[in-house]
């Protein structure tokens, strides 16, 4: 847990947080998520008329003897959810300066917490390659969330993602919870079907882009031959000049609004986050203000 | 175009080279990154590039093969022809004393200098120059030379004259110069307004400067005060002028007056100072003024470092004691006939008065009064006393000779009569004052070990000379004779011809103008002559006998040369001018190392452009 720098004072703070499922159709029971259908709970929600057939233990004879008409109670509904997190583990995410690998970790640590806390199961993948690989699943309770989590200090990150080919394989459920994926998506490979696929299975989704300082704001110069950690095949030779920062800046801009506006387009959350910026900021500020968390 | 070096081309090598070494050298920093994609796709959002942006990446190659080109074209020294563009000038310089005048930080002789070396500088090589200079005589430096630098060398060893140039002699040069070559730019550079040219660029380096001068000073010396008069003089401007008498090099002066001067008008000054003796004093100017020369004058005491010892053998010592006694910088010693010895030495002066047995000294000059026998070198021998019953007048010569001058100069020529004189016959060319009956009685002349030597043939006591008012003089004169002044007066006007006085044994004179110029003058005579062609203080160092003695001679500015604007008539060539010219070539290499220059900071610029994106 230390090495992701997230304290006891912060999941205190992060138990006043509560995730807000949308698509929340399914699910098992005994969880902390209101449904929009009718249930079990112990919290009353409405009346409506007696029907034959009905349960006759659910009739408010109080109300019967003042309308001297038979009402069933209605209670509410509440779900146990599921959340999936799918970390980018290729070479990308951990080369360089900008330790974007550790900030993934620590996000996927906190929203994990922050499910546990909610009395629902996380699991959390590390997509490699094009598999999609288990480091903690079906973790439910604080107990099980304070042992297992440090599982995911020996995620390795090295090789490319494909982050279509590792998720369609996998079962993700169906309307039960958010998946989530943290990457930082700097690959041409495809991940419009992942996000089509969850979006197919009912679930909430939340894709987090984390990019380093450095590739929000290069500041190499001069003439460079810039080899990429993923596939020494893949090379950039420039004199990177003020003209091509500038059009770096716009492919950048391309990028992040390519992934923003498809996720939009079906129903899915986008964040870009810095690799630097604090995830006190990431979870009190900026997600509550998108309304993932209330 | 050719070339001086061609083998400076041989560095055109250097270009393939560079080019080798631009492709074999991979300038390209290389780094991993942790993706290149944004980086790839940037490509797209570049903006066309037009075929001078794709020069950019080798525009640093290319610059430094401009670099190469132009560094071996310049060692290869290229000299472009360029057809009828050499001319050739005549300068006509006027070195006269008022260009010694200050013009701001420069004299104007300086800003002439300066005016023709700009023309030399700025002409084509092939171009020819001639230089006439104006100074105390007229002088061609150089004659239709091509060598820019021995001309600029020779010019710039030009040195101030203080004389008034005459400008005939040069225009007759230059009138002969465009006679033979029409094509001539003639330059007339001078300080003197010309009213009238023709075929002659003037250039006027004089203005109307404030000038003041001092003349006519003198001095004399009346119980113990000393009072020096002269004359002031103003050119330009009326001015309250203050002058200082400075005496024996005291910077501070001794007295000081003032004195209100109208504008070219000679206005009286006087100074009084309680002084008797001193070797220099120095009346200056203290106001400021555009020439410094003609603010001052010195005079030296000629007398001022002389000292003698004079030896008396004598048992009747009295006339010749209370003569000497009048001069206060000899140093007499009496000595009886009885304690007389020959081996003596150490005296500038020996007297034998009335001696038998004298030996001629080595190291002294000699006077025999009354000889009694011959002495060996002394260029006279004793030929037996000559007794009157009644006292008989001497005749004084009517010679002109120098000597025979100085002996009688300031005499009242009281007769002089004697009893008795002794007959000496003379082997040796003598300069004789006073004779009788043919027979030389005061005569002077050198012994054999060339020291001065004066003959008194007779007793003065048996004269009446002693007690007449010429004695005390003639005695002076004697001792003149013996003791030559180097020179009457020590301040003269530059232009004058002083003459020196040549002591006895004179090995050298040298001389030491104002200007540091050392020149020697000829002592085989009594006398030799200095012409004063420099104002300011000249140093004599006479070496007489193994011993140094220095006197000083200063030289006024004339009174012509210090007004500081005067009207020329005339300076015009005559004849029709022609615009031919001849071919001049253009060598400069300063237009390539500037070339070079803003190549390399180019490539440069480039670099850091390239490196850390300094737009």
């Amino acid at each position: 847990m230390a090495n992701f720098a997230i304290d006891e004072e912060f999941l205190q703070q992060l138990e006043t947080l509560q995730t807000l499922i949308k698509n929340n159709v399914a699910g098992l029971f005994g969880g902390n998520h209101q449904t929009k259908s009718y249930g079990s709970s112990c919290e009353f929600s409405d009346y409506r008329d007696y029907m034959a057939g009905d349960d006759i233990t659910k009739i408010d004879w109080n109300a019967y003897a003042r309308f001297d008409k038979l009402y069933l109670k209605l209670y509410a509904d509440e779900r146990q959810m599921h959340t999936r997190i799918y970390i980018d583990a290729s070479r990308s995410m951990a080369y360089g300066k900008g330790a974007k690998h550790v900030q993934a970790l620590r996000i996927a640590a906190a929203l994990a917490y922050l499910s546990i806390n909610a009395m629902d199961k996380v699991s959390i993948y590390a997509i490699r390659d094009k598999k999609c690989e288990e480091i903690v699943t079906n973790l439910l309770g604080k107990d099980a969330f304070v042992s297992s989590i440090a599982k995911l200090n020996d995620v390795a990150f090295e090789g490319d993602s494909y982050i279509s080919e590792s998720i369609l394989p996998t079962t993700v459920g169906y309307g039960d919870g958010m998946s989530v994926i943290i990457s930082d998506f700097l690959t041409d490979n495809n991940f419009e079907d992942a996000i089509d696929y969850l979006t197919s299975k009912k679930r909430d989704i939340l894709c987090m882009q984390i990019l380093s300082k450095e590739e929000l704001h290069p500041q190499v110069r001069g003439k460079m031959h810039l080899f990429d950690s993923e596939q020494a095949s893949k090379s950039y030779r420039k004199n990177i000049t003020k003209d091509i920062v500038k059009a770096y800046k716009l492919a950048l801009e391309y990028v992040t609004q390519r992934i923003s506006g498809y996720c939009a387009s079906r129903g899915a959350e986008y964040m870009l986050i810095p690799s630097e910026q604090s995830v006190y900021k990431i979870f009190f500020e900026r997600l509550t203000s998108m309304g993932v968390l209330k | 175009m050719n070339l001086l070096y061609p083998l400076g081309l041989l560095g055109l090598i250097g270009i393939p080279i560079l080019i080798l070494i631009y492709i074999l050298k991979n300038k390209y920093t290389e780094q991993v990154i942790s993706s290149t994609y944004i980086w790839t796709l940037s490509e797209r959002f570049l903006k066309q590039r037009t075929p001078i942006n794709k020069l950019v990446g080798i525009i640093s190659l290319i610059l430094q093969i401009l670099v190469v080109l132009f560094i071996s074209v310049a060692v290869a020294h290229p000299v472009f022809t360029v057809p009828n563009a050499a001319n050739e000038y005549c300068f006509v310089l006027d070195g006269s004393g008022s260009m010694n005048l200050s013009e701001g930080l420069q004299t104007r002789l300086e800003r002439g200098k300066g005016e023709i070396a700009s023309i030399i500088n700025g002409s084509l090589n092939g171009c020819s120059y001639t230089l006439i200079y104006v100074g105390t005589t007229t002088e061609t430096v150089y004659y239709r030379t091509e060598n820019k630098e021995q001309a600029l060398k020779l010019l710039n060893d030009i040195e101030p004259a203080y004389l008034n140039g005459e400008f005939k002699d040069a225009l007759s040069v230059a009138q002969e110069f465009f006679n033979e070559a029409p094509w001539v730019k003639t330059y007339l550079i001078t300080d003197k307004v010309v009213r009238s040219f023709e075929n002659v660029e003037v250039k006027n380096v004089g203005s109307h400067v404030d000038n003041y001068g001092i003349s006519d000073v003198e001095y004399s010396l009346t119980g113990a005060q000393i009072k020096v008069t002269g004359n002031l003089m103003s050119y330009e401007n009326a001015a309250t002028l203050t002058v200082g008498l400075y005496i024996d090099g005291d910077t501070r002066a001794a007295a000081t007056t003032r004195a209100v001067v109208p504008v070219y008008q000679k206005t009286p000054f006087e100074i009084i100072a309680d002084y008797t003796e001193f070797s220099n004093i120095r009346v200056a100017i203290t106001n400021r003024d555009a020439l410094a020369l003609d603010n001052e004058v010195i005079i030296y005491s000629p007398e001022a470092e002389a000292e003698y010892k004079a030896l008396i053998v004598s048992d009747a010592p009295y006339f010749l004691q209370s003569a000497l006694s009048t001069k206060a910088n000899t140093k007499t010693t009496v000595v009886s006939l009885k304690d007389y010895k020959s081996s003596v030495s150490g005296y500038d002066l020996y007297i034998f008065d009335g001696v038998t047995g004298a030996v001629m000294p080595r190291d002294g000059a000699v006077w025999f009064i009354d000889p009694k026998d011959s002495v060996a070198g002394s260029g006279f021998t004793f030929q037996g006393n000559v007794s009157f019953a009644e006292g008989q007048k001497l005749t004084y010569s009517a010679s002109s000779a120098s000597a025979v001058d100085l002996l009688r100069r300031n005499l009242l020529k009281n007769d002089i009569y004697v009893k008795e004189y002794t007959k000496c016959g003379l082997y040796r060319k003598f300069s004789t004052l006073l004779t009788h009956e043919g027979n030389p009685i005061l005569f002077a002349g050198t012994n054999s070990y060339g020291s001065r030597e004066l003959v008194v043939a007779f007793d003065l006591h048996k004269s009446n000379l002693p007690v007449t008012a010429d004695y005390t003089t003639l005695i002076g004169n004697m001792f003149s004779y013996t003791f030559p002044n180097a020179f009457e007066k020590t301040s003269y006007v530059c232009g004058e011809t002083v003459r020196l006085n040549v002591p006895a044994k004179c090995n050298s004179i040298r001389v030491d103008s104002p200007n540091q110029k050392v020149s020697y003058l000829g002592t085989g005579g009594d006398a030799c002559e200095l012409y004063l062609s420099e104002a300011g203080l000249y140093t004599v160092t006479m070496l007489a006998g193994g011993s140094e003695r220095k006197f000083y001679i200063f030289s006024e500015l004339p009174e012509n040369e210090r007004i500081p604007v005067v009207a020329e008539e005339a300076f015009s060539v005559r004849g029709e001018p022609s615009s031919a010219g001849k071919s001049g070539t253009y060598e400069d290499l300063l237009a390539w190392f500037i070339l070079l220059a803003v190549l390399a900071a180019a490539d440069w610029g480039v670099y850091c452009y390239e490196q850390y994106q300094l737009r």
